[in-house]
């Protein structure tokens, strides 16, 4: 009965955070036994085929499936992690033994140190109906997709605008899924405003203000009826109407999976910002149980960026206090400080402040060095965040002062407004063309004279937000280059119709080039020929059999 | 909340509510119940649901039976329209040695006089009974057919609504800091909700009794020991009784929504407030239960928890006012089978409060230690 094994750190889930704490650990000789419940190692990362936004060195403009690669070689090739997939953490008792349920047997550790990375579960909304089939969570559409290859339904109603539903939205179109709208009962569109472009620049109308009443169907999903509302959130009268769907997907945040840290009775609060019931922790990830730390969604629900940082905090800490000879600490202490450092610059910007006011009701200062830094929204961005189309104004801002920079040749032109960290634009250009002046959380800037029009930019930027235009490419036409992540892909010469960011049809274009290399990483660069007058219109093709439109 | 009451009774289990309402049924007015938790939420909620009339004293088989006869016109006897999940397949003690077997004759023989239709019955007549019982060693049982299960939730909520129609006030989340009183007199009870003032106060807060007889200087001869729990994923049904052995220490039975409940008394555990689970609960019943019942190796388990007997010298409950205080009354000690007798001990509370005869005739003073008249029960788990 008493066969209870010994080990230096057990992690609990093999998520982007379980994944980063294992390495951060077992990088300074800690035994790690890295437990996942599912039969793959990855969590999320796994389904996630958009690239990922954030610092470089956090593997921005990186696509989730290949961080989780990346992440699972490294964690297989280290010799000091032991991997226990379709491996259950069952508890964590009081005289600190953990039970793992592994090839159905119940086996016993007694760990110097534990770190709980078990993520998230979708929450659900309450409406007539919901029970139907064809409602789906998002996170259950994208493994469905990702994962599976399966598609969920021919027609989908995306309920909420925050950035699993738009990515997700954008991946069903992907998929050849016909997005009927996204609704979002907010004022206001919850992701990042580049995901709202993309999807607005295929025709998919984003309805803010709007919520759904019920799922309309006998025996699956056939329809929904939504509603407006108003500021303080109740129905507007006669605002009724009836979306034809055959699958409705919900996109209402998450909730931390805390259910393991209850039963070691951690200490908890319940922070809305947070995402609900979080564990209290320091700053090291350590929560009011000594030697029990958590990271990633289950400290609060953030983005798997600050869950790898997060991940890497936890496991340092474990290994400074598990490796106790001098050199070491002094190496951990300099890494866990640069890491501390990164996650307070991710959350300086202003997407970061709901994060920020969340940490600060469990006695966290989440700023403590970038303070001053903290900048506000730099343009108006209010427009944009309603309807994924960017105003006029926003786009005057971002392109040359003056007419003649577009005689010069081809020029990157930058169509991101909003402050979110996020950096590969500026660090893919070989010409150091582009700039956010210091902070990643600023709006990143093309210095004109310096840019080539290279176009390298076009397939690196997360957001999809990059394009080289020509103007004078001939007497009548102009050249725009653009990213496409669709199938088939355009082949040269090409006729093909071309959309503005409303995603309306304006005209036909030529395909004049297309670049789908190793470097473009399935983001095919295309540059089409196009009328002069639309050059500055231009931003999305359809191709002949192709994308399927909202 | 009211800031005066006749009586205040403390703990919003099963007793607490039972007690409450049978007061208000004699026409006691201004009974407020004060609960720290939900209700339900100590012993009673975490207890193993089972309902027995089979026990070695007459005492506890009579308190037993009449409280089966409540929980049998639950609905009409309390006028409340709650269905307790009262399921009568009955208990199946099964006997592994002579002195056992010995001791279950002498048993059904009290059973026997006070109408409870237990009897005797052989290995091949238990696994007549329960078809999948392991009768290895086992040299015969006693089967109590009225014996079974109801919903301890069910029954608490049952007794709280009917106290409350009768006009109880319930307040739960409300704890107790403190009993003041004067010149050994109680004069109130102070929550973390408020003052309310009264004369009259019942301790029924279960595994925590004896802390809060301590507010009012009184040492009560009881202490409480954690006992664990268990409940597997609801299968189809398969286990008719409830099934129990004194010897290996463990019961066993499946509730009416599928699920089994499984249970053993605890070695060598010590007194304590403790009630978190343990692994060695988890595999020393897991082996228990599949050694009694094969089939349930196939079987997941759900939950485990624990919860706190309140355990008396002779292991029967004090049901009594006490010298120290005048109008202070417990009923505690209730050593693992309150949820099961609570209807009949709220009835004696109400006699003993209202100065009644008592109903039944029991001794469960708690002066009787003094008077050495104890008759330990002998069949516990």
């Amino acid at each position: 009965m008493n066969n209870i094994e010994k080990a230096e750190l057990i992690v609990v889930g093999g998520g982007p955070a379980g994944l980063s704490a294992a390495l951060a650990a077992a990088d300074y000789g800690v035994n790690v036994i890295l437990v996942e419940e599912r039969e793959f190692l990855g969590g999320q990362l796994v389904k996630q085929t958009h690239r990922f936004f954030g610092s470089e060195k956090e593997y921005a403009g990186t696509r989730g499936i290949d961080i989780s690669k990346f992440l699972v070689e490294k964690i297989k090739e280290n010799e000091n992690i032991k991997i226990l997939t379709s491996s259950r953490v069952l508890g964590i008792y009081n005289d600190k033994i953990v039970t793992i349920l592994a090839n159905n047997k119940m086996i016993k550790y007694s760990p110097k140190a534990l770190i709980l990375a078990t993520g998230a579960s979708e929450k659900f909304l309450a409406f007539e109906n919901n029970d139907l089939p064809g409602v789906f969570g998002a996170g259950a559409v994208q493994t469905l997709m990702n994962l599976y290859g399966v598609l969920p339904s021919k027609k989908i109603l995306m309920v909420g605008s925050g950035n699993i539903g738009l990515i997700v939205s954008y991946q069903l179109l992907q998929a050849g899924v016909k997005v009927a709208c996204i609704i979002e009962a907010a004022p206001r569109i919850g992701g990042y405003s580049v995901h709202a472009s993309k999807l607005a620049r295929m025709g998919v109308p984003i309805l803010t203000s709007h919520t759904i009443k019920k799922a309309v169907g006998k025996d699956k999903v056939e329809g929904a009826i939504i509603c407006q509302l108003d500021s303080s959130w109740r129905e507007i009268k006669d605002t009724e109407q009836f979306i034809k769907c055959d699958a409705i997907c919900l996109s209402v945040g998450l909730s931390p999976l805390t259910d393991l840290l209850k039963q070691a009775n951690v200490k908890t609060s319940y922070v809305p910002e947070l995402g609900g019931y979080i564990p209290l922790r320091d700053e090291n990830m350590e929560t009011s149980i000594k030697n029990l730390f958590v990271a990633g969604d289950v400290s609060g629900i953030e983005e798997a960026t600050s869950a790898i940082i997060e991940g890497q905090i936890a496991g340092l800490n474990v290994a400074k206090r598990i490796k106790k000879d001098i050199d070491n600490q002094v190496k951990i202490e300099k890494k866990i400080a640069e890491a501390k450092d990164e996650l307070e610059l991710l959350r300086a910007g202003p997407v970061g402040e709901k994060v920020r006011n969340g940490l600060k009701k469990i006695g966290l200062d989440p700023l403590k060095n970038y303070g001053e830094k903290v900048s506000t929204e730099e343009f108006d961005i209010s427009f944009l965040m309603k309807t994924g189309i960017p105003s006029k104004e926003n786009l005057k801002k971002k392109l040359p002062l003056s007419e003649d920079v577009f005689n010069k040749g081809p020029i990157a032109i930058s169509e991101c407004f909003q402050q979110f960290p996020c950096d590969p634009c500026v660090k893919s250009c070989p010409f150091d063309a582009i700039s956010e002046n210091g902070s990643i959380n600023n709006i990143p800037y093309v210095n004109f004279e310096k840019c080539t029009g290279c176009g390298i930019c076009v397939s690196k930027c997360p957001g999809l937000a990059m394009f080289v235009v020509q103007k004078n490419y001939t007497d009548s036409t102009s050249l725009v280059t653009l990213p496409y992540e669709f199938l088939p892909k355009p082949v040269k010469n090409q006729i093909v119709l071309v959309l503005n960011r409303e995603g309306t049809e304006i005209c036909e274009g030529t395909v004049k080039r297309v670049r789908d290399g190793k470097i473009q990483d399935k983001t095919t660069v295309v540059t089409i020929e196009i009328p002069k007058e639309y050059f500055l219109e231009a931003r999305n093709i359809k191709v002949d059999g192709g994308q399927k439109h909202g | 909340m009211k800031n005066r009451a006749s009586v205040v009774v403390i703990g919003g289990g099963v007793v607490g509510n039972s007690i409450a309402y049978n007061l208000a049924k004699r026409g006691v007015e201004d009974v407020v119940l004060v609960e720290r938790s939900f209700l339900a939420s100590g012993a009673t909620g975490r207890c193993g649901a089972g309902v027995r009339q089979q026990w070695g004293t007459r005492q506890n088989c009579l308190l037993a039976r009449e409280s089966m006869k409540v929980f049998e016109n639950f609905k009409d006897t309390l006028n409340v329209n709650v269905d307790i999940e009262l399921k009568q397949k009955g208990y199946l003690l099964l006997a592994y040695s002579n002195n056992e077997l010995e001791q279950f004759k002498k048993n059904i023989k009290v059973q026997n006089s006070l109408g409870i239709p237990s009897k005797l019955v052989t290995p091949q007549e238990a696994k007549y009974i329960v078809p999948d019982l392991n009768t290895d060693k086992l040299i015969g049982g006693a089967f109590c057919p009225t014996d079974g299960h109801a919903n301890p939730f069910k029954v608490t909520y049952g007794y709280s609504k009917a106290a409350e129609n009768l006009g109880v006030e319930i307040n739960k989340f409300t704890e107790v800091n403190e009993i003041k009183t004067e010149k050994g007199k109680i004069i109130g009870v102070q929550t973390n909700k408020g003052f309310i003032e009264t004369s009259k106060v019942v301790d029924a807060a279960g595994g925590w009794s004896q802390q809060i007889a301590k507010m009012v200087n009184a040492e009560l001869p009881v202490y409480s020991e954690r006992h664990e729990i268990l409940v597997t994923e609801p299968i189809k049904p398969v286990l008719d009784p409830m099934l129990m052995s004194f010897s290996y220490n463990i019961y066993c039975q499946q509730t009416p929504d599928g699920s089994f409940i499984m249970g053993y008394g605890p070695d060598n555990e010590p007194p304590s407030f403790d009630m978190h689970s343990s692994w060695q609960f988890l595999e020393t019943m897991s082996k228990k239960a599949v050694w009694l019942l094969p089939p349930l190796n196939k079987l997941r388990i759900i939950r485990q928890w624990a919860g706190l007997y309140n355990m008396s010298p002779d292991k029967q409950p004090i049901v009594s006012k006490i010298k120290e205080v005048e109008n202070f009354y417990v009923a505690c000690g209730f050593s693992g089978h309150g949820f099961m007798i609570a209807p009949a001990i709220g009835v004696l509370m109400a006699d003993i409060i209202t100065e009644s005869d008592l109903t039944y005739n029991v001794v469960l003073d708690i002066e009787r230690y003094k008077r050495g008249e104890i008759i330990s029960e002998p069949s516990v788990v």
